[in-house]
């Protein structure tokens, strides 16, 4: 198991939790050393408490886990939220000339730092988070030149003045814990020469699209969304791209229909709410065949929920959600570095089968950052497939005999061609009504029936011509089988360490695709037990496993509103296998 | 595709036979929007019809072109991101009061403010056909349907005082009878540099007994004879679009410095056209991680 170190930075909104946590977990990732972190934030711009947490390690890690070493805390609540996962051997640096009194169980080693008094000797206030970065250096041993490097990269474009001034404040803070503490903790960060790239799922998916060849994105900023449309916005353009900002997500999914339907490469992402508004528009991507890629990332629900919060629960929403019958594709990539190739393949998928697919993440992905290999996002291994995209010579083989383009022409395999304005020959009109191979309308019984037939063939086919395959850890042969999708899958992994050292077995599962999907039922078969993990409170995934192999299975759900954590996770499991299969 | 010169507008016309009632003003809309298309050296294979629900919402059918019959009330959206991705494609978004109004209004005054580069052709009716004769928002405030015994009660929605508070660069209204001006004016729509917002009125034959060819007829004054309206005059502008005691036809008001979208936003290239795989410097964004 990995040997690693817990630190984390609260206090209020505004305080800028969020980038000094992201600061220190940039000078570990130049140290070459793993990291993992997570965020406790809430809706409001200023005030109430939040935190950035780092988990880091020389070990490769993705999880969380419940225990914290090192705590930054710019307020008494900070304290209060945390003392759960404080040890005897925490330390705790807080600024004893602030107002507040600090109220430190004894057993920790407070470590009490003019943050502030410190931070205005090297230029100003406003660096007192810097102090108590250099100060955390001090107790860990860190090299302080990570920081400054991290401290470049943030603040380099505001120029050399204030650089320095922040490495100043760094090393006031460390030399203030050198100087008056001698605090006997054994953390001695190492270091290694690895260069790692350090991004959350949000920035993965966004260079996905980019890299996927998407040049159009439209939306509505929607927390935990809104850093997709962020992340393009700058980019995108440098490739020909544009984002737009959406009047509302009822607008956002149909102006990315319409630069798909313009023969674009098109994504929309939202949450929560938006999901719903968007709903309208999904029977409409699927009937008139356009390539979409919509991507959920999901918060806490239903209605305004705990929009900060962690969650999955949109699994049924995308499964099922829009009237009538509409053939999708559900894609839920299951780690960061997957939100990107998912990305790739969604729009791959897209393009191929003309029909909507509903990338599906989740919060606690899209907040996280982790260190990565660079070449874990291996450009040269990305692939395109425009599926039929007609070119001149192609577009007349699928004229009938007037000289009209059949753009929904029933097809042995389902795919129709496709034309895009600008190609001759190939005008046509498509619709969200049911039509003939023309996109003509329809109520004709024999064409309504070809059309439907044709269009869920798509899937079909899809089923047979790509691979649905799931992700695998722990003991193939283990009698426990444990399944998962989306981000459970970084807490399963790190429990089956946990699980080992407790003598138990286990077969982990990850499940990228929830439809099509792999068939679990030889796998299920194979195990005594089988206990599907999910961040919801109903078990959406194990309602539709238990479809699928007709047997009971067992359920871990944590709707807390926090990911799991793998510790915790662990002896859950342990728990659940005690248990009683639940009554046939 | 065909040069300007052998584009009729006949090649925008479907082989699919309307179904509007006899008589009912879309069948003049879509001429007039036919002939301003082809007039304006455009040809079906380098534009795109977006379409709304209702009545209006069928003239994708009956047009040829690339097209895209939507969402009720969506038109305006889907219209912008076809633009957007294509600004080589000439882009038309038609529908109808109760799509661009009520369902729509949201997305009007959006595309409004936003100035892209196409052009908008509301049929306006002022009653729900389709589904057999209720209140639009263009509905009189004392309009009796099924669903307003006593009327609306309600002040009808001036669309182009809306337009005019969003921003618009280009306001006009047109009779689908008076089929050469009409035409005229969907033209310097297409022509117009941005968002170029036509209210057509279109009489509902069937449903409206009211808002009749015979009204606008006897009622209409076209600006175009007004010799002291200046269209680029704001002021002008205002003085007819908030007059209640008149209708007019023409071109109310055109923003001379009018910037569309894709000129503001250097939005400029054909974003259909991508590498067989991850472009060549892609590399670069994973650096930006380290």
């Amino acid at each position: 198991m990995a040997e690693d170190l817990n630190w984390a930075v609260g206090g209020e909104a505004g305080d800028g939790i969020d980038s000094t946590g992201k600061i220190f977990a940039q000078a570990l990732s130049r140290a070459g050393r793993h990291v993992f972190t997570s965020k406790d934030f809430a809706s409001r711009i200023r005030g109430g408490y939040t935190a950035y947490k780092i988990r880091t390690s020389v070990d490769n890690i993705q999880s969380v886990v419940d225990r914290l070493d090192i705590l930054v805390a710019l307020t008494q609540r900070t304290i209060d939220e945390n003392l759960d996962e404080l040890h005897e051997g925490s330390a705790i640096i807080y600024d004893g000339e602030r107002s507040w009194e600090a109220d430190i169980p004894e057993e920790m080693s407070a470590v009490d730092v003019p943050l502030k008094s410190l931070a205005e000797d090297a230029g100003g206030a406003i660096m007192r988070n810097i102090v108590a970065l250099g100060a955390a250096c001090a107790i860990t041993g860190f090299d302080v030149e990570y920081l400054d490097e991290a401290l470049e990269k943030r603040f380099g474009g505001k120029g050399s003045k204030i650089v320095e001034n922040n490495k100043e404040a760094a090393r006031l803070g460390q030399e203030y814990v050198q100087e008056n503490y001698d605090l006997d903790l054994d953390y001695n960060l190492e270091t290694t020469d690895n260069d790692y790239v350090l991004l959350n799922g949000n920035e993965a998916i966004g260079m996905g699209a980019i890299a996927a060849g998407c040049r159009f994105y439209a939306g509505y900023p929607i927390t935990p969304a809104t850093s997709i449309m962020e992340y393009l916005t700058g980019r995108i353009e440098e490739y020909g791209g544009h984002v737009v900002q959406a009047e509302d997500e009822l607008s956002a999914i149909n102006m990315a229909l319409g630069g798909a339907r313009a023969g674009a490469r098109a994504m929309t992402a939202t949450s929560g709410a938006g999901i719903d508004l968007m709903t309208e528009t999904f029977g409409l991507v699927a009937t008139s065949e356009t390539p979409l890629v919509i991507t959920d990332v999901q918060r806490s629900g239903p209605s305004t929920g705990m929009p900060t919060k962690q969650e999955q629960g949109d699994l049924n929403m995308a499964l099922y959600g829009g009237h009538g019958e509409i053939p999708r594709f559900v894609v839920t990539p299951t780690s960061i570095d997957e939100c990107f190739w998912k990305t790739i393949e969604a729009f791959n998928l897209a393009e191929k089968y003309q029909t909507p697919v509903f990338l599906v993440s989740d919060l606690a992905m899209s907040v996280t950052e982790q260190t990565f290999e660079p070449d874990a996002f291996d450009m040269d291994d990305v692939e395109i497939d425009r599926g039929k995209l007609v070119d001149e010579d192609e577009v007349e083989e699928w004229l009938d005999s007037q000289g009209r383009f059949r753009a929904h022409a029933n097809t042995e395999d389902g795919v129709s061609p496709r034309a895009i304005p600008g190609m001759a020959d190939g005008a046509h009109m498509s619709t969200g009504l049911e039509h003939n191979e023309l996109g003509r309308r329809t109520e004709e019984q024999d064409v309504r029936v070809q059309q439907v037939d044709k269009r869920n063939r798509k899937v079909e086919t899809a089923k047979e011509q790509e691979e649905w395959d799931y992700r695998e850890f722990g003991n193939e042969d283990a009698d426990n089988l444990v399944i998962s999708w989306g981000s459970n899958e970084g807490a399963l992994v790190e429990a089956l360490d946990y699980l080992e050292d407790d003598g138990v077995d286990v077969r982990v599962i990850s499940v990228p695709y929830i439809f099509p999907r792999p068939d679990l039922s030889d796998e299920i078969a194979a195990a005594e037990e089988t206990i599907v993990v999910e961040c919801n409170a109903t078990g959406q995934f194990a309602d539709v496993i238990e479809h699928d192999v007709l047997e009971r299975v067992k359920r871990i759900n944590k709707y807390t509103g926090v990911r799991f954590k793998a510790d915790e996770l662990a002896e859950e499991i342990t728990e659940k296998l005690s248990q009683e299969v639940p009554a046939q | 595709m065909s040069s300007q010169s052998d584009v009729r507008f006949t090649d925008f016309k479907s082989d699919k036979q309307p179904t509007w009632c006899p008589g009912c003003g879309d069948f003049g809309t879509m001429n007039g929007m036919m002939k301003a298309l082809a007039e304006t050296g455009n040809d079906p294979d380098n534009t795109f019809v977006v379409a709304g629900i209702g009545c209006s919402g069928k003239i994708g059918t009956y047009m040829h072109s690339y097209a895209l019959h939507g969402v009720h009330g969506r038109a305006l959206p889907v219209a912008t991101g076809v633009k957007m991705a294509r600004p080589d494609i000439e882009v038309m978004a038609a529908g109808g009061d109760g799509d661009g109004y009520s369902i729509g209004a949201g997305h009007f005054v959006h595309a409004v403010r936003r100035n892209v580069d196409m052009s908008y052709v509301v049929m306006d009716n002022r009653i729900y056909g389709l589904t057999k004769g209720q209140a639009s928002p263009t509905s009189r405030s004392d309009f009796e349907t099924s669903t307003t015994p006593e009327g609306p009660q309600q002040p009808p929605v001036n669309p182009l005082a809306l337009a005019l508070a969003s921003g618009a660069t280009f306001i006009a209204q047109s009779f689908a009878s008076d089929a050469l001006r009409h035409q005229e004016i969907i033209q310097e729509a297409i022509e117009h540099d941005g968002f170029g917002f036509v209210n057509v009125f279109s009489p509902c034959v069937t449903f409206n007994d009211v808002d009749t060819y015979d009204y606008f007829r006897d009622s209409l004054v076209d600006l175009q004879e007004d010799e002291d309206h200046d269209r680029h005059d704001y002021e002008d502008a205002k003085e007819v679009i908030l007059d209640g005691d008149k209708e007019y036809q023409g071109v109310m008001y055109q923003n001379e410095n009018s910037v569309p979208y894709h000129e503001q936003h250097g939005v400029t290239e054909n974003m259909s056209e991508i590498p067989d795989g991850a472009p060549e410097d892609a590399m670069d964004l994973v650096r930006e991680f380290y």
